[in-house]
């Protein structure tokens, strides 16, 4: 069973997903009643898109210092709000096969989160038919948790 | 690579012409070099090379493909196509948009071993060459794109729609039910157009071809399959593209009737409400395609949607005539 205060924040690539964090901030400035873990999605290059293994390895650790960075700033953001750093956690996942709504969900399930905060861009209509949205698919999925959806 | 003159004999034999040296090839890395006779010995297979592939897009000018080699089976002399490897890295534009893509030997090795026996895909296999390269062998299919299928048929649309719809709908309905199928299976076309749906004379069969194009994605891995689909139906429909241009040289006042939600989502001057100039279609072949449309607010994200609301729409329409 979720629990409320339990809450699963998502940050990407894009430095609009900070906003969602910057938000989650405002809300629980001060707080100590919830405990936030931040996720980040890493999806591995594609090992077909990217033949030599050591441009691979590089694209690889290109995103993943990517995405520790934005965990590193979004951690920061939270307890800059005077959230207790003992209750703010992050963690980069492995999307290995999955979407990124999919992985989001596991790591909800897994960790009994009662909310999931999730970023918005934006996208077109086209887009979201084209690529998908992460924040549409997870409102879709989510059947036990509340969803923010930051825009 | 190598002279072999000892096989000069079966070579002049296979390709009919008076080859003058053949040379044996166990390294297809560069694959410029390669002539029309050479032999290309993969895996202990053996495939005489009778010339270069041509790729004419949409009324464009045939291109050579210089890694696209026709051949001929060594043994049996059944006609080949060999697909050497070259990695290509470009950006795809869809309307507005532009897709980083790839081209994937893996990918296509691995889904020619999925679908083998399939025959809603090209068939053949990938054999390896001394250095490692994933070439694939596939059988050549006797036949032709589904478009140039399409303008074989001598009739005006309203004939069209009444004596062949049906039926071309009804195969292309098999065809998208493979591709909802090869998404199952965690795999997807990456380059669904009108052009790599072939119709195979011999038997009947309406195969994909060409799945080597790859991209990455990160929610919706199947959103340019589908995409795809949507334009070779509109196509399939009204055996054409139909842009406001050519509407508006044709039925001006039709014309003046369109408006942007009747256009493609992505490729904003292709009608996909086509019932505004085939009046007779029946409204529920025109929702289909109108998921495809900027007017749409529900899109497809499977396959099997698609087809849970298109296979009740053929069944609707005129029956062919003997």
């Amino acid at each position: 069973m979720p629990i409320w205060n339990r809450i699963l924040a998502t940050v990407d690539e894009h430095e609009s997903s900070l906003q969602a964090v910057r938000y989650l901030a405002g809300v629980l400035g001060g707080s100590d009643a919830c405990r936030v873990r931040i996720m980040a999605v890493y999806h591995a290059p594609e090992s077909n898109g990217h033949p030599a293994p050591e441009q691979r390895a590089e694209a690889a650790a290109q995103r993943k210092e990517l995405l520790l960075g934005r965990l590193h700033v979004a951690r920061q953001i939270l307890v800059e709000a005077r959230l207790p750093a003992y209750n703010v956690s992050t963690r980069m996942e492995e999307a290995g096969g999955r979407t990124i709504a999919e992985t989001i969900m596991a790591a909800q399930r897994q960790g009994g989160f009662g909310t999931i905060v999730v970023g918005r861009r934006g996208v077109s209509k086209a887009e979201e038919f084209l690529f998908g949205s992460v924040s549409s698919s997870i409102v879709h999925q989510a059947t036990d948790c509340a969803i923010w959806v930051i825009s | 690579m190598r002279d072999a003159p000892e096989l000069l004999e079966r070579a002049r034999e296979l390709t009919g012409r008076r080859l003058t040296r053949v040379r044996l090839v166990t390294d297809t890395t560069e694959f410029m070099k390669l002539e029309s006779g050479d032999v290309l010995e993969l895996e202990g297979r053996r495939f005489v090379l009778k010339g270069t592939e041509y790729e004419g897009r949409f009324g464009l000018d045939e291109q050579p493909k210089y890694w696209v080699k026709r051949a001929l089976d060594w043994e049996d002399g059944s006609a080949k196509i060999i697909k050497l490897v070259f990695f290509e890295e470009f950006e795809m534009a869809l309307g507005a948009f532009k897709v980083r893509c790839f081209r994937s030997p893996a990918k296509e090795a691995r889904i020619l071993a999925l679908v083998r026996g399939n025959p809603n895909f090209m068939q053949g296999e990938s054999l390896q060459d001394t250095a490692g390269n994933q070439v694939r062998v596939l059988d050549r299919i006797h036949g032709g794109p589904l478009d140039h299928h399409l303008q074989e048929l001598e009739c005006g649309h309203q004939e069209y729609f009444e004596r062949h719809l049906r039926r071309v709908l009804t195969k292309l309905s098999v065809a998208f039910g493979a591709i909802g199928w090869l998404h199952t299976q965690g795999e997807r076309h990456g380059d669904v157009r009108r052009d790599h749906l072939f119709v195979d004379t011999d038997s009947g069969a309406w195969p994909w071809i060409d799945f080597d194009y790859n991209f990455e994605f990160k929610q919706n891995p199947y959103g340019l399959d589908l995409f795809g689909l949507g334009n070779v139906l509109a196509y399939a429909v009204a055996r054409r593209d139909v842009t406001y241009q050519l509407v508006q040289q044709e039925n001006p006042q039709a014309a003046q009737d369109l408006r942007s939600e009747d256009f493609s989502l992505i490729i904003k001057n292709r009608l996909m409400n086509l019932r505004k100039i085939y009046p007779y279609l029946p409204a529920s072949l025109n929702n289909v395609l109108l998921h495809f449309s900027s007017g749409a607010t529900v899109f497809y994200e499977r396959v099997d949607e698609l087809m849970a609301e298109l296979t009740p729409a053929i069944a609707e329409l005129p029956e062919e005539e003997d």
